[in-house]
């Protein structure tokens, strides 16, 4: 039986999340960015997790799970995906700084 | 105070410190570590709220698979980033960066949350008796999501042979 009211977990969650978005705004390195994106997912996993706890009704129970398996999916992908590119991209260019990384503008 | 408080006290300072530390830290392979201690709180979290399944994905998707990509990447890469670079209000304001605008957006995005956390449906909800065991996920999982679990599926071969092949070309042709 868990004694921590909904809202604590919530917060941590949203705390979680506004680190991520301040970091993924903020830093210039490419592959930092891609660190605070992670960490905006695993916030979001903090919320599915602690809604399917809350929720009372057992046949709904487990969809909060099964969506944040989901998201742990789409996120190792995203990883993979991400860093060759970034890799693929350094070998290429030499260069990190995602205001350097502008070889579509007109 | 009860032990349950006093675990979600630790692990709340621990992941939100090293969270912070990942959005902050200019070394970017410490960065790298602070981020494998975000993703073992966040499997604390799901220990908590007795999600144990999850704990255990969380730590070996993300502690394992993801950081030792990322740690790979960076050591292949050879990045760092430059220590203590002069950002000056004229720099600021050509818009090259943000400035504060970036704190703004995050620290608005957690005030609006704590907004909605104050209604008090949310604040008084008791939790239920027992968590969805593994049984039930497991079944939820192959029976009523069958085809989101096929797509997941099929979106990981994709990023997989995606991944080896931008790699390879990028390698051809530098």
């Amino acid at each position: 039986m868990i004694s921590i009211p909904l809202t604590y977990f919530l917060a941590a969650g949203a705390a979680l999340f506004g680190l991520g978005l301040y970091g993924a705004l903020r830093r210039t390195n490419i592959i930092t960015v891609l660190m605070c994106i992670e960490l905006m997912l695993n916030a979001v996993n903090i919320n599915f997790i602690t809604f399917s706890r809350y929720i009372t009704s057992t046949g709904s129970q487990v969809t909060g799970q099964v969506f944040s398996v989901f998201i742990m999916a789409v996120g190792a992908a995203e990883v993979a995906v991400g860093l060759a590119i970034i890799l693929a991209w350094v070998r290429r260019r030499q260069q990190v700084n995602i205001n350097e990384i502008n070889n579509l503008r007109g | 105070m009860n032990w349950q408080l006093i675990a979600f006290a630790f692990l709340t300072g621990a992941t939100l410190y090293s969270a912070f530390r990942v959005a902050t830290d200019r070394n970017i392979t410490h960065a790298a570590l602070y981020l494998a201690i975000t993703f073992l709180g966040v499997a604390g979290y799901f220990l908590l709220l007795g999600a144990e399944f999850l704990a255990a994905v969380q730590v070996l998707v993300y502690e394992g698979a993801v950081m030792t990509v990322m740690v790979f990447a960076i050591m292949l890469s050879e990045m760092r980033e430059v220590r203590g670079e002069k950002v000056s209000v004229g720099k600021l304001l050509r818009s090259r960066y943000w400035g504060p605008l970036p704190l703004l957006i995050g620290l608005g995005f957690f005030g609006a949350v704590m907004m909605v956390l104050r209604d008090p449906n949310l604040s008084n909800r008791q939790p239920a008796s027992a968590n969805a065991s593994l049984t039930e996920l497991a079944g939820a999982l192959l029976t009523t999501y069958i085809i989101p679990f096929e797509v997941v599926s099929v979106l990981l071969l994709a990023a997989m042979v995606g991944a080896i092949i931008i790699a390879k070309r990028g390698g051809e042709e530098s």
